[in-house]
């Protein structure tokens, strides 16, 4: 039986207190159950309001901050992402969800504009661009793609002239994110991935986890009172790695099983033998050191860090006191404890490597881990080609306190919605739960559906939300290569508006993408017509092009050239040959 | 004009009108030769792999060493919760499952067919592809009993110890889903319903945790106990519900893993010895054809098949030296070629009868068989029409009797096209001189005069409505022995099959003769005609519309219906009692009958099984039989027994 200890809420590690232009690091593991890690990578880099105004860049990266500004966009976040949060299982998202995405990319930024065009055409402006960047499709996000949400969303930096800004958002949830998406994200760090935390990030391990995801938030912060302005750049990273999967060495991936020797068996069972083993259940926490775990060494500090201050501990691992970690370095470092001894953080060594083992160990305490606030799946119904239905259970479990949330979906164009068909039941009463909707119905071919609820769901209920939507049929250009897989629509996002986090990013939560077949024509029939066509055109034009260019001449015309054989060939060739110069 | 002219001379040729039964028949001949044709080489084709994407048996596969450990492990945890009631054997495959680091749930089922319950629960579990994001998944079934009722001992530990497998590998584009349904037909329906949400909520529970699309699912039926037995080869259960078929891509895969890369071969249609003769590619292919018309649930991957999702059974059979590490390679192969699949399985065939497991008949091929034996009823149905619009008595030439007046050879033949009189012919009817001469009248059809027999101008009225109300109702008619076997008790299905049988078979004798007796002037010899032309085009219009979703199911109950077209009332005694004791003989309910001892089945478990197809698994086989088949063939036989009465 664990004991619970004392809980640490991960965002209240992450102080964001800082002034001028500066740049600070940190890595906060954290073992979550079913042998898994949260690694939680934040890399801040601050820059003024004034240098970076005359594009006077210093941890700033700056085709990054040129982009910004080329594009007018005052505020920027853009998401990278691969599986899924198991929230069941692990809990509360790390960062509340604020620092996360649906699956694939998502971009949304506030965009400094007079009219909305000029604002659509600056987003196009900062999407290619990114795109470019980032190695990412993101130019794919046109107009059909592109929503501006009313509740979803709120600003998190402090805008002089929030009055011509222009809140865009976009989608592609069938990006696949991999690691030539992660190099241009390390070279933005002005370590670049040489040294530092960002020194373990390695694409093999950081897309063989369970859940990652990348993130960069550009804000921009003003101090009370005082004019003088920064511009913030966060780039974060969270993954969940599979212990197991990641120790894997990398010469040897393959998950052969185990040699009967090392096999670990549940010996009370009447039926254990040589042959028979039931694997044993150790409930063990499983040893790992940084360097296994993430397949590459943590090369020091990185040298463009504060020496000084609150903010040196750069490595914190957040697990029970009686956990074993051991530090393994040979340079300086320092450790300090937070939270009961509930987290460990390290200073680190500068030009040395550093790492942390822990071996495996039995428990006998464990973490309290904050539960969600709302659990949320969606997912399609029905089936069949020319009609669906989406379901959507959000579930409170809380017993006291009642949840407000936004709901947002963006669908493309041909999933059209039937919004008569919407339907809020919450298990626990009879009362509408939409306290408020926003919908703006898709244009074919033009614009997405873009529909947005205001909901409250009482203490311990669940909300299911259902609505049925028609399948369009497509132009046969309108498909994409691997047409018979389907498509995919974006994840919806959920924001929770009461009760709040203490930070002003919101807490967010996304379901996962859904797949959504249409009506696929038979590729093979285009083809076929074509053939078809071809034939019939070949044996036509044949035909008339034969009588077109023949002669026809009487038999007793045409000079005696009956004679077969050798000599009747070379002489008609001849023949003819004179008759083609004869004419010209 | 001319040419019109001519061919509506032809309509009355009498040579013209003889020729359709000959059609007909020819039409059933061609089409049954069609099919028997189909097992040689130069109709049927060896099978393939479309999808590039498969690459079946391309992977090394690693399911070996001390996995067989456990697998012996949980072959005996499965053993020991054979006894155990439900909910206790769920909860201990959900801890196992569980023990694993996967989500599990559990469905709870309760259906009520025919008075009897059939309540159960499925367990499933499913595994998170690493990088997936939830849009897909592909499914691995082991019933907890398989369909001869047997517990599938080492079939669930085998889905535990690859479940357990899987849950190491990071590759998985798709989620697995795991799922040990209670029984093999109506447990693995309730969870598809419930997964796309087509479920009644008052029998079947919701599924609390679900994945993607479903992209395609695996069962495997192997029923060894708790110390093994090897088997010889695997028999691979492809049937749907109502006869729908998993894409052959699949299949094919499965074939192809078992024998090319694990060496063991495969079987079809439980036809254990196969010598790739003509007699045995037949045999699968009529055996094929009946399991498909039947439309009955084969196993726990039936149910899949209607909401898309293609799916196989892998079964072992026989005494071999196969072990289950080989079953579970395949499986892991298998499982391979799907993960690797970028499309839902698209590019193979949906319609084929298959000979033999590397050798089918596609869709192209054998579909004419089916229409031509449809044709053969709309054929009959035709003629049927022209013959009920025609005079019953025959028209004597007035010629032999008039010898003196000639009438104008071409008014005469525009006159022979033309049933119907329009404006411009003027009737002058004349008594006729002598009662023993034929009536004659006089025509003129611009300027040119004719006289003509009245008989051959005289408009034969169809009177449409009393046949077709009739045909109508006998349609109508069949809702009630549908309905009755679909929700009788299950004790007395058997009973009330017996009195069905032996009242439909006296039923047209005594239709005819409540006519006869009571109004005979209704059941005149075009309206009988008519209902039999009427029961015939509905006939042939549904059987060539049905060959085109379930072609066995049409090809059977056409040849069944084959005399249909054939029969006609006559005025002879004895050809009226061979035909209306050939028909008996063929009516629904002694066909079902000697289909079954033919085929050594239990009558009243068919009946069982229909009306447990009707409720849970969306079985549409009864409807054509009672709606299609049973209203023809009463129709057809109250037409040869109102002959009796005459």
């Amino acid at each position: 039986m664990l004991s619970s200890l004392c809980l640490v809420l991960l965002n209240a590690l992450v102080i964001s207190v800082a002034a001028g232009s500066d740049y600070h690091e940190q890595l906060l593991l954290r073992p979550l159950p079913q042998n898994t890690l949260l690694a939680s990578f934040n890399f801040r880099s601050n820059e003024s309001a004034a240098a970076f105004e005359q594009q006077n860049f210093r941890y700033f990266p700056r085709s990054f901050g040129q982009i910004l500004q080329h594009a007018h966009a005052k505020e920027l976040h853009l998401r990278f992402n691969v599986g899924r949060w198991d929230a069941e299982n692990w809990g509360q998202r790390p960062r509340n969800g604020a620092r996360e995405g649906g699956t694939g990319v998502e971009l949304w930024a506030w965009v400094e504009a007079d009219t909305e065009d000029e604002a659509f055409a600056r987003w196009l402006t900062l999407t290619n661009a990114l795109s470019g960047l980032f190695c990412a499709s993101l130019n794919f996000i046109d107009a059909t793609k592109t929503i501006r949400p009313v509740m979803t969303f709120a600003p998190e930096g402090q805008h002089a002239n929030s009055s011509n800004l222009h809140l865009l958002h976009g989608t592609l949830p069938h990006e696949v994110v991999c690691t030539e998406n992660l190099t241009p994200f390390l070279k933005l760090l002005p370590c670049k991935g040489k040294a530092g935390i960002s020194s373990l990030l390695d694409g093999h391990k950081l897309f063989d986890a369970s859940f990652q995801t990348m993130a960069i938030d550009v804000r921009p912060i003003c101090g009370q009172g005082d004019a003088s302005c920064f511009l913030e750049m966060e780039q974060t990273v969270d993954m969940v790695l599979d212990i197991a999967r990641s120790k894997r060495p990398r010469d040897n991936p393959i998950p052969r099983p185990l040699p009967i020797d090392q096999l670990e068996c549940d010996t009370s069972k009447l039926y254990n033998a040589h042959d028979t083993c039931y694997p044993l259940n150790k409930g063990t926490d499983p040893a790992w050191t940084l360097e296994e775990v993430f397949g590459k060494p943590l090369r020091g500090a990185c040298p463009l860090t504060e020496q000084s201050g609150d903010e040196v501990n750069t490595v914190c691992i957040n697990t029970p006191p009686e956990r074993t970690v051991e530090v393994r370095t040979t340079g300086q470092f320092a450790e300090s404890k937070l939270a009961s001894d509930t987290v460990r953080c390290y200073k680190l060594p500068t030009g040395a490597h550093f790492d942390l083992v822990l071996p495996e160990q039995k428990m006998s305490t464990g973490l309290v881990r904050p539960d969600p606030q709302i659990f949320a799946a969606r997912s399609i119904n029905g089936h069949g080609q020319e009609r669906g239905s989406t379901q959507s259970i959000i579930r409170n479990p809380s017993t006291t306190e009642a949840v407000e949330i936004v709901y947002l979906e963006s669908l493309p164009w041909f999933m059209k919605p039937y919004l008569h068909t919407l339907r809020a039941r919450v298990d626990t009463t009879y009362e509408s739960p939409i306290k408020e909707t926003y919908y703006r119905p898709a244009v074919d071919r033009k614009r997405g559906t873009h529909l947005e609820l205001r909901m409250v769901i009482p203490p311990s209920s669940t909300l299911t939300l259902t609505y049925d939507f028609e399948k369009a049929i497509l132009r046969y250009t309108e498909y994409p290569p691997d047409a018979n897989r389907g498509f995919d629509v974006a994840p919806a996002v959920i924001r929770i508006l009461s009760p709040q986090s203490g930070d002003n990013r919101g807490v967010y939560v996304r379901t996962t993408s859904l797949l959504l077949p249409l009506p696929t024509p038979d590729f093979s029939m285009p083809y076929n017509v074509i053939i078809l066509t071809s034939t019939v055109m070949a044996l036509g034009f044949g035909n008339i092009f034969n009588l077109l260019v023949r002669r026809f001449v009487g038999i007793d015309e045409a000079p005696a050239l009956g004679a077969g054989g050798l000599k009747g060939m070379l002489l008609s060739k001849i023949t003819r040959l004179r008759g083609l110069l004869g004419k010209a | 004009m001319a040419l019109i002219s001519s061919i509506l001379a032809l309509r009355r040729d009498k040579r013209i009108l003889k020729i359709p039964p000959y059609l007909s028949a020819l039409c059933v001949i061609v089409g049954i030769a069609w099919l028997l044709v189909l097992p040689l080489n130069e109709y049927s084709r060896g099978t393939y792999v479309s999808e590039n994407a498969l690459l079946p048996g391309q992977v090394h596969t690693y399911f070996t060493g001390s996995e067989h450990n456990v697998f012996r492990a949980y072959r005996h945890e499965v053993h020991g919760l054979i006894d155990k009631p439900v909910a206790e054997r769920s909860q201990r495959l959900e801890t196992i499952f569980r023990e694993q680091n996967l989500k599990v749930a559990t469905q709870h089922y309760n259906y009520t067919v025919s008075n009897r319950t059939i309540a159960n629960e499925n367990v499933y579990a499913i595994l998170q592809g690493p990088r997936a994001d939830a849009t897909e998944a592909i499914v691995l079934i082991a019933a907890w009993k398989n369909m001869a009722d047997e517990v599938n001992n080492s079939g669930v530990a085998l889905v535990l110890t690859l479940a357990r497998y899987f849950k190491r590998w990071s590759l998985w584009s798709k989620d697995i889903i795991f799922l040990i349904p209670g029984d093999s037909t109506s447990g693995s329906q309730a969870w598809v319903d419930a997964y796309h949400d087509g479920h009644d909520q008052r029998y079947v529970e919701s599924l609390n945790i679900k994945s993607g699309a479903l992209q395609g699912a695996v069962a495997v039926d192997y029923p060894a106990g708790p110390w093994g037995q090897r088997y010889d080869k695997l028999h691979v259960v492809y049937d749907g519900v109502n006869g729908q078929l998993p894409n052959l891509d699949l299949f094919n895969t499965a074939v192809q893993i078992a024998s090319g890369q694990m060496g063991i071969g495969s079987v079809i249609q439980r036809m254990w010895h196969h010598d790739n003769s003509y007699k045995d590619r037949l045999q699968t292919m009529l055996r094929g054809m009946i399991s498909q018309g039947l439309g009955h649930a084969t196993g726990p991957h039936s149910s899949f098949i209607p909401y898309h999702v293609d799916a196989v059974t892998l079964q072992t059979v026989g005494d071999g030296w196969h072990d289950e590490m080989s079953l579970g390679k395949t499986v892991e192969s298998l499982f391979r070629s799907l993960n690797n699949l970028l499309e839902h399985l698209h590019q193979s065939f949906f319609f084929y009868l298959l000979l033999q497991s590397n050798r089918f008949v596609s869709i192209g091929t054998y579909l004419p068989s089916a229409m031509l034996i449809a044709i053969n009823f709309s054929i009959a149905a035709m003629a049927l029409w022209v013959k009920s619009g025609r005079r019953t008595e025959p028209i004597a030439n007035p010629a032999s009797t008039q010898p003196k007046s000639k009438p104008a050879s071409s008014a005469d033949k525009e006159d022979k096209g033309d049933t119907k009189p329009t404006h411009d012919i003027k009737h002058a009817k004349e008594k006729a001189p002598a009662p023993q001469q034929p009536a004659t009248e006089l025509l003129e059809i611009d300027g040119a005069l004719a006289i003509v027999p009245v008989a051959s101008t005289t408009v034969t009225e169809r009177a449409l409505l009393i046949p077709a109300l009739l045909v109508i109702s006998a349609h109508a008619l069949g809702l009630v022995p549908l309905y009755l076997f679909n929700n009788w008790d299950a004790d007395h299905l058997p009973g009330l099959f017996i009195t069905t049988a032996n009242i439909i078979t006296l039923f047209p004798i005594a239709v005819a003769f409540l006519f006869n007796y009571t109004s005979p002037h209704i059941l005149t010899l075009q309206a009988l005609t008519l209902i039999q032309c009427f029961s015939l085009l509905l006939l042939g219009m549904f059987l060539a519309a049905l060959a085109t979703l379930n072609f066995s199911l049409s090809v059977l109950i056409g040849v069944a219906c084959v005399p249909l077209s054939f029969v006609r009332r006559s005025t002879n005694m004895g050809i009226n009692a061979v035909q209306l004791g050939m028909l008996a003989l063929l009516n629904p309910c002694m066909v079902v009958q000697i289909g079954t001892k033919l085929l050594g089945g239990n009558l009243a478990e068919i009946l069982v099984t229909a009306a447990q197809g009707w409720h849970i698994w969306g079985l549409w086989t009864q409807v054509v039989v009672w709606l299609v088949w049973f209203p023809a063939w009463i129709a057809c036989s109250v037409v040869v027994a109102s002959g009796i009465f005459d």
